[in-house]
């Protein structure tokens, strides 16, 4: 029984990182000759298609930097504000509380679409198109739904009595909330920064919409590889992908044990009232 | 501890003002030009009615637009949901090397949208593609990317969303999975029910609240589908892989047909918002 699981585990795993392989190989050279027959593999391992990215798009480092630092500010913005709210939603017995917390749930599933045209004419009445700021704030505010969601699951299963006598000590509200909360919920707290993290580096409409060459993050830079006809060959995007894929995946291999903190519980109990 | 209603203030305005914004106010600003001639680069104004949303219902493109993504959406998120249930069911319990699992197998959601249409882009057309390697060494003929053909290009974006999706799916479903408590299992197992009537008996019904809630926010994801369709097809051929929110931008800021975008956006609002209300009556009715 346990054999089996364990084999078909693999096989799936292989199924699902066949794509990422192939594409793993053709970065560094190693591509299909499809002509012969049966087909077979032509090239050396190189990594001379890495230093080309950097000449097919120049920016591509620059964009590199740029996504970084804003995925960074911004998942750390959207739980700095998501947090104190959370905590709110979940300590707080307001009428409609359980439908206001699934009512966030909504939201985080309302396409960027939705709400992105107006966004972008409402930025640039306010300059704050083609800024880094506008870029950060606007993808902070995308995932901060989601973020509220799954913090507030955290802080509801946390037990009270931690709170209760901390105000006994006379701790402000303020107090509480880092030196009492954010501790026992630290694994859902780190989970979250990490899910945030890939959810903005991977963002395209916001950074898309929102500036106009300016500022540029890795997904808008790929997708002008295409859009301008000047088509990428095969082993730099390849590349270009990897390098996009790696940070993610150093996050991911990082973290790996917290992540199952990333979760989505529903919010108990009835509406009061 | 007991909240005061200053407490609440200082906890919710800087959400309020990030959502606000940043989100709600734009949006409720959207929904009102949608119903005038409004445009950035207009400069008279007059009232419309719901003359953008009738030009949009009325367009061919957005009719086939609403199609596709609807079926995209009828096939890619039960397809996601089963595979992502079957995946976090054999990672519920200890096994060598769980976390890793766990960790490798979310790298398709990691890889973006945008990279994962180049990537399928290359693996299925010719010269550098996976489906004729494998075709070559099946002994046949050369394939032709099935994204340009106008009948395989939407299955095979489906196919490519449900690649990339379903690891996210199971990331999300595991937790409650593994949350189970052991005694349920033994309990069942011992009762002599097979492992299919394990699923069925034990598994589904404690993670039904989470299918659900997982299933609202691909569901809603899946109707705002664009960038996995921007790089790859581009909506085409013709409009075989055409959604609308790759309408509206192409109304909004290709074309520059600002009310038909803008209208057409609040149209999947509209759809999502309307799933967003079974989704929470559903869940409800579920705890009662």
């Amino acid at each position: 029984m346990r054999r089996g699981r364990l084999i078909a585990l693999l096989a799936i795993t292989c199924a699902f990182l066949l794509p990422l392989g192939w594409t793993a190989l053709a970065s560094v050279g190693v591509l299909p000759d499809n002509s012969s027959q049966p087909p077979s593999w032509t090239g050396r391992v190189t990594l001379e298609h890495y230093a080309e990215i950097g000449l097919a798009e120049p920016a591509f480092w620059q964009e590199l930097a740029t996504s970084t630092a804003a995925a960074v500010l911004a998942a750390c913005l959207t739980v700095a504000v998501s947090l104190p709210a959370a905590f709110g939603l979940a300590r707080s017995r307001i009428r409609g509380g359980r439908t206001l917390t699934q009512g966030f749930l909504v939201l985080a599933s309302l396409p960027v679409m939705a709400y992105v045209i107006p966004l972008s004419d409402l930025s640039r009445r306010l300059h704050l198109i083609d800024t880094f700021a506008g870029v950060t704030l606007a993808e902070a505010a995308v995932t901060a739904p989601l973020a509220v969601f799954v913090l507030h699951g955290a802080v509801a299963q946390l037990s009270t009595e931690w709170e209760e006598a901390a105000v006994i000590d006379g701790a402000g509200l303020t107090r509480i909330l880092t030196r009492v909360v954010m501790p026992l919920i630290a694994p859902s707290v780190v989970a979250t920064l990490v899910v945030l993290f890939v959810l903005d580096w991977n963002m395209l409409l916001v950074p898309l919409v929102l500036t106009s060459g300016e500022v540029k993050t890795i997904p808008v830079g790929m997708s002008d590889f295409f859009t301008f006809e000047r088509e990428l060959e095969w082993p730099v995007a390849a590349a270009a992908l990897m390098v996009s894929l790696a940070p993610l995946a150093v996050l991911v291999g990082l973290f790996h044990r917290v992540l199952e903190r990333f979760a989505l519980l529903a919010p108990a109990g009835r509406d009061i009232g | 501890m007991r909240l005061t209603r200053r407490d609440r203030l200082v906890l919710f305005a800087p959400l309020a003002v990030l959502l606000g914004g940043w989100l709600v106010v734009p949006a409720l600003i959207g929904l009102g030009a949608t119903l005038t001639t409004y445009s950035p680069l207009t400069t008279t104004v007059t009232f419309a009615g719901l003359q953008n949303y009738g030009n949009v219902v009325h367009d061919p493109q957005f009719a086939e637009a609403t199609r596709n993504v609807l079926i995209f959406t009828f096939l890619a998120v039960p397809l996601e949901l089963v595979l992502g249930f079957c995946l976090a069911y054999l990672l519920r319990r200890p096994v060598w090397g769980r976390s890793w699992w766990r960790g490798l197998l979310l790298l398709p959601w990691l890889v973006s949208p945008i990279a994962s249409g180049v990537m399928w882009h290359f693996l299925f057309s010719g010269a550098t593609g996976i489906v004729d390697f494998a075709q070559g060494w099946l002994g046949r003929p050369e394939l032709a990317s099935p994204v340009g053909d106008v009948r395989l290009a939407l299955p095979a974006t489906i196919l490519i969303e449900v690649w990339r999706v379903t690891p996210f799916a199971t990331f999300l479903l595991l937790p409650g999975l593994a949350s189970i408590p052991e005694e349920r299992w033994e309990q069942a197992t011992l009762a002599g029910a097979s492992w299919f009537r394990r699923i069925v008996d034990v598994a589904i019904p404690e993670v039904s609240p989470l299918l659900l809630t997982v299933g609202m926010l691909l569901t809603g994801l899946s109707l705002g589908t664009f960038d996995t369709v921007l790089i790859l097809t581009g909506g085409g051929p013709g409009t075989a892989t055409l959604t609308p929110a790759l309408y509206s931008y192409g109304r909004a800021f290709v074309t520059n047909d600002w009310p038909l975008g803008a209208a057409s956006a609040w149209l999947i609002a509209a759809g999502v918002a309307a799933v967003g209300a079974v989704y929470i009556r559903l869940s409800s009715r579920r705890s009662h």
